[in-house]
Parts: structure tokens; C-alpha cells; sequence
């Protein structure tokens, strides 16, 4: 087993995506062979943008 | 929050634009798309209220059907970009969203990502510049051109006030912008066209060159190798055609509404 740190970059990477998964409920997805960390989900579901959208309240 | 400089060059433009039309002193705005990270916001692409808002010179309701259907032809290549919020714009000197705002928006942001949104307010009351075309900050959250001025805030479902939000530009497109030149025809077939999105896959949205202007086209491809529906919609006019390997032929179809020129076509040729 390999331990050894994290680059900055890769650090940057978890922890955006630890927060999305705790924030926003995103997937983080992990490589099925050896665990490792492969990135978040980031495609938003089109649903999601449109109903947003729609539900833009008047401005004043 | 970052704004992609054709973002920031689209707003001014079109904020100019519409204080020199003839609807020109009623309030106007635009819904914003781009990129939500944990720590910060990039705006990619502006989808203007349209000609079928509702406004005045004290409110503004967005035409959200025309919004909604151009969110997904932007979003087609590029699934990742997200709604961040809105800019509306104010008639007088008011550089704050206001107390009716603030209802509206605090509940809305509910249905943004990480509950929290971004909102510009314009206003056309800046100081003149003797560096003409350049534009400027006098504040973090405030961009200036010529007269007119974009304050920036950030308002998330837990906040009793907007935060103004710093803005810094940097190189990258508006994503919306090549629907710009479809948008008439975009606002007149929007509810038809999202209808068609999703009852059928694989429906590909484009911007061509038509007869006399660029066209919105709308593709279906058939389960038969290489062939698919094409529907042009340019001005007043809405030409189906039949695309084969060998070329196109046109269809003797006068059906201005959108869906249901496909469903026949369709029929048509599940009946051969």
C-alpha cells in the first residue's frame, strides 16, 4: 500500500469535493481498483437548472 | 466571483442597449450561468429577460420559459455550468437590491446550489470618466463603464442582508451569447421546443445560417442509419426537412408549431 501526500492541487481537489458532498450532496467518486480519489459528479441535472429558473421571483 | 470578460462586455452592451430603446426606462436584468465551486462563483453566460418580460419602470419579471429553454441548449456542451443568480437593473441611483428583493430572493435561493446566490444590480448614475471606454472599480463589488455601474452581492437562505459580493474579470466567453442572434425566434417557440426536449432523446438545439438571418435548428436523429428531422426556425418561418446520407429533401409542411410539425412528420414516416 502507497502513502504519501498530497500534492496542493490534489489536496484542493478533496476538499472541494468533500465539501460539495456535504454541502450540496455530490458524488465523489473513487477509482473501483484501488480506492483512490477520481474527482466529484459535476454535471447538474438540467431539471435543476430549469426549475430554478422558472421559480426566478419578480425583482423590484 | 469571477465574470468572464464577454460576460461583463455582454452586460454593459446590453444594459446600453436597452436604456436607448424604446423600453427603455422599464427595469431589465438577466439570468446568470456558470461554474459553482466551494469557494467562489464564475459566471459564463448571460440569458437576457427577453422581449416577453413583464416590467415596468419598478419591476421586472423575467420571460423564465425562453430562460429555462436556453439553459438547456447552453448547457448541451456544458453539463457542468449551473444557475449562480441574477442581475435586474434599477431606474434611479439605488446600488442595493431592495427590502422586495430581498423576500423574493431569500426564499429562491433555496433552489441554488450550496443555497446561496449572486445578484447584480445596475444602474446607470456614475460619475463621467475621463478615461472614456475603459471601465473601473471604485469598489470591490462595483464595476463602472461610461455612466453606467453593476453592483455585486451574495445573499445565501440564512442571511438577514445581501453581502456585497468582489468581483474580479477574467479571459472567457459568454456561452449564451451565440443564441443571441436566435433569440426572437428562441422566446416565440421556447414552450414547444422544451416540450420536444423531453419527449424525445437525442434532440440536438444549434445556431446556423438561414435564408436571411442565423436559424434556430432543431435535429432528430431516427433510428435509421444517418437520417433525422430537421426543423429551421428563422423570423416567421418554420421549414421541416428529412436528412439522408445522400443529402436533404424538403417536406411539404406548412405547421408553425414546432411539435406538432415533428409528430407528423414522424408519423409519416412510421407509416412508410
Amino acid at each position: 500500500m502507497d502513502f504519501r501526500p498530497l500534492t496542493e492541487t490534489e489536496r484542493k481537489h478533496l476538499i472541494t469535493a468533500l465539501r460539495g458532498n456535504a454541502q450540496d450532496g455530490l458524488a465523489v467518486l473513487m477509482d473501483r481498483q484501488t480506492t483512490s480519489f477520481l474527482g466529484t459528479a459535476e454535471e447538474v441535472p438540467d431539471e435543476e437548472v430549469i426549475n430554478a429558473i422558472r421559480s426566478v421571483p419578480c425583482h423590484y | 466571483m469571477l465574470l468572464a470578460d464577454d460576460v461583463s462586455r455582454a452586460l454593459f452592451a446590453e444594459y446600453a442597449g436597452h436604456r436607448s430603446s424604446d423600453r427603455g426606462g422599464e427595469e431589465t436584468g438577466w439570468a446568470l450561468l456558470g461554474l459553482r465551486r466551494a469557494d467562489e462563483a464564475v459566471v459564463l453566460g448571460t440569458l437576457p429577460a427577453g422581449a416577453g418580460r413583464e416590467a415596468d419602470e419598478a419591476h421586472v419579471k423575467f420571460n423564465a420559459a425562453a430562460q429555462a429553454f436556453a439553459s438547456r441548449v447552453v448547457r448541451q456542451g456544458h453539463r457542468q455550468l449551473t444557475l449562480l443568480g441574477v442581475v435586474h437593473t434599477h431606474p434611479g441611483s439605488l446600488r442595493h437590491p431592495s427590502s422586495g428583493d430581498y423576500r423574493g430572493d431569500v426564499r429562491w435561493v433555496a433552489n441554488l446550489r450550496g443555497a446561496e446566490g449572486v445578484f447584480g444590480i445596475g444602474t446607470a448614475d456614475a460619475a463621467p470618466n475621463p478615461d472614456a471606454g475603459i471601465s473601473w472599480q471604485p469598489a470591490p463589488n462595483v464595476q463602472c463603464l461610461g455612466e453606467l455601474c453593476l453592483s455585486w452581492y451574495a445573499l445565501g437562505i440564512q442571511d438577514r442582508n445581501y453581502r456585497p459580493l468582489p468581483v474580479e474579470l477574467t479571459i472567457g466567453p459568454d456561452l449564451a451569447a451565440p443564441l443571441r442572434p436566435v433569440w426572437d425566434e428562441l422566446e416565440v417557440h421556447a414552450e414547444r421546443l422544451e416540450r420536444l426536449a423531453r419527449q424525445l432523446s437525442r434532440v440536438k438545439f444549434d445556431v446556423a445560417p438561414g435564408h436571411q438571418k442565423s436559424a434556430l435548428v432543431v435535429t432528430i436523429p431516427l433510428p435509421e442509419d444517418g437520417r433525422a428531422i430537421r426543423v429551421e426556425l428563422e423570423g416567421k418561418d418554420v421549414r421541416y426537412r428529412l436528412l439522408i446520407p445522400d443529402g436533404d429533401l424538403a417536406a411539404d409542411l406548412r405547421e408553425d408549431r414546432v411539435d406538432v410539425g415533428v409528430f407528423l412528420m414522424l408519423s409519416e414516416l412510421a407509416a412508410r
